[in-house]
C-alpha cells in the first residue's frame, strides 16, 4: 500500500511550513529594515525572533503532524512523531548552559 | 553595508539550491567563513538558519504536489534529528581546523561526485510522468526499514557537523535501497532537511553560535532567491548552472584548504 495521497493531511502540514517560512520571512525583513534607521537592540531583537520562529517551525510542523496522527487513530505514526519531539526537545535542553 | 552583501549572498545561494538541488549550506558556510571573517562554527550555525528555511519554503510546494512520504519522513526523522543533534553537540568540542578541514574535504568530495555523475543532480527531471496535470505515482511499500534509519543517522550526523542537508545520501538510500519512487525521495529527503537541521540549529543557538545579524538577512535572501529560483527551474538548462556551482565547490575547497594550512605553518 502506498503510503501517499492523504490531501487534507498533507496541506495542514503544507501551510504550517508557509506561514512560518513566510512569517520569518517578515519579521526578519521587519528586523533589517528596522537596523536602516535605527541602531542597537530593538532591530536585533527582531531579527533573533524571527530565527527562532524559523528555527521553531519545523518543530511545530511536528507537532501538528503528531496531532493529526493520533486524531486519525493511527497510533504507530503518531509515537512516532511524538518520539521526534522527544528528541528535538531533549536537543534543545542539552545545549542549555554549554560553553 | 555588510547586510545588503548577505542579502545578495543569501538570494544568490537560494536561487541556485532551487534550480539545481544543491542546497545553500554547502555554498554558504565557506563564503561566510573565507570571506566574512566569521569563525566557522558560528558560519555552520549561521548557515542551517538558510538551510531550514529553503527546506520549509520547497517542501511546503512538494506537499501541495502531494509527492511526500510523511510518514516516512517522520519515521526516518527519529534517526536524522538523534544523528543531528548528537553531533551538534559533539562539534562544540572540535576545533576550527578540524571542521575546516572536514568542510573542504565534503566539498571535494561533492564535486568529484557531481562531476562523475556528468552534472546530473536531478535525474527525476527526465522522467516525471505528468498526465492531466497530475503527477502520477505508482503504488510502493518502503522497504529495509533498518538499512533507510542507518543512512539517516549518518545524513543527520552530517548535517549536524556541517550544517547542510544530506539530500545526496537520503535520496539515493530511500530510491535505491528503501524501493521509493525518486520524486517521492526527493520531496521527502528536502521534507526532512527542516526537521533535521532544526534538532542541531537549536544546539548551536543555544551555544551562542548562530549569529543572528547574518542569519537574518542570509535567511531573507535566501527566502526571495528559492522562489525566484523554483519559478526559472523549467525554463533554464541546469546543467551549466551546476557546473559552475562544482567550479565555485572547487573554488571555496581550495581556499579552505589554503586557509587551513596558513593557520598550521
Amino acid at each position: 500500500m502506498s503510503q501517499l495521497r492523504e490531501p487534507a493531511f498533507d496541506r495542514a502540514v503544507a501551510l504550517v511550513l508557509r506561514v512560518g517560512a513566510f512569517g520569518c520571512f517578515f519579521v526578519m525583513l521587519a528586523g533589517l529594515m528596522d537596523g536602516l534607521f535605527m541602531t542597537g537592540r530593538i532591530p536585533l531583537d527582531i531579527e533573533r525572533a524571527g530565527v527562532l520562529l524559523m528555527i521553531a517551525t519545523p518543530v511545530v510542523r511536528v507537532i501538528v503532524a503528531c496531532f493529526l496522527f493520533f486524531r486519525e487513530k493511527d497510533y504507530k505514526y503518531g509515537w512516532i512523531s511524538l518520539g521526534v519531539l522527544i528528541i528535538l526537545t531533549l536537543g534543545a535542553l542539552f545545549g542549555i548552559g554549554e560553553h | 553595508m555588510v547586510t545588503i552583501l548577505l542579502l545578495i549572498l543569501g538570494f544568490f545561494a537560494g536561487c541556485l539550491g532551487a534550480l539545481t538541488g544543491i542546497g545553500g549550506g554547502v555554498l554558504l558556510t565557506p563564503i561566510l567563513a573565507l570571506h566574512f571573517g566569521i569563525p566557522i562554527r558560528e558560519a555552520i550555525g549561521t548557515s542551517l538558519v538558510a538551510v531550514i528555511t529553503t527546506s520549509a519554503a520547497s517542501s511546503s510546494v512538494h506537499l501541495q504536489r502531494h509527492t511526500t512520504d510523511i510518514r516516512l519522513g517522520m519515521t526516518l526523522e527519529l534517526a536524522t534529528a538523534l544523528g543531528a543533534g548528537v553531533m551538534a553537540y559533539l562539534v562544540g568540542y572540535f576545533n576550527r581546523t578540524v571542521l575546516e578541514g572536514l568542510f573542504a574535504g565534503f566539498l571535494l568530495y561533492s564535486s568529484i561526485m557531481i562531476l562523475s555523475k556528468g552534472g546530473k543532480v536531478k535525474p527525476e527531471d527526465d522522467s516525471s510522468p505528468a498526465v492531466n496535470g497530475d503527477l502520477v505515482i505508482p503504488p510502493y511499500e518502503p522497504k529495509r526499514y533498518p538499512l533507510g534509519l542507518g543512512a539517516s543517522l549518518f545524513a543527520g550526523a552530517l548535517s549536524g557537523l556541517l550544517g547542510i542537508g544530506g539530500g545526496p545520501i537520503k535520496v539515493p538510500v530511500m530510491f535505491i535501497f528503501m524501493g521509493v519512487p525518486l520524486m517521492v525521495a526527493t520531496a521527502t529527503s528536502n521534507f526532512m532537511i527542516g526537521v533535521t537541521a532544526a534538532a542541531s540549529a537549536m544546539v548551536y543557538y543555544r551555544r551562542g553560535d548562530i549569529l543572528v545579524e547574518v542569519a537574518a538577512p542570509l535567511a531573507v535572501g535566501v527566502f526571495l532567491g528559492s522562489l525566484l529560483g523554483a519559478r526559472l527551474a523549467p525554463r533554464i538548462h541546469t546543467r551549466i548552472v551546476v557546473y559552475l556551482l562544482v567550479g565555485v565547490m572547487l573554488y571555496l575547497a581550495g581556499r579552505l584548504s589554503l586557509h587551513l594550512l596558513q593557520g598550521v605553518l
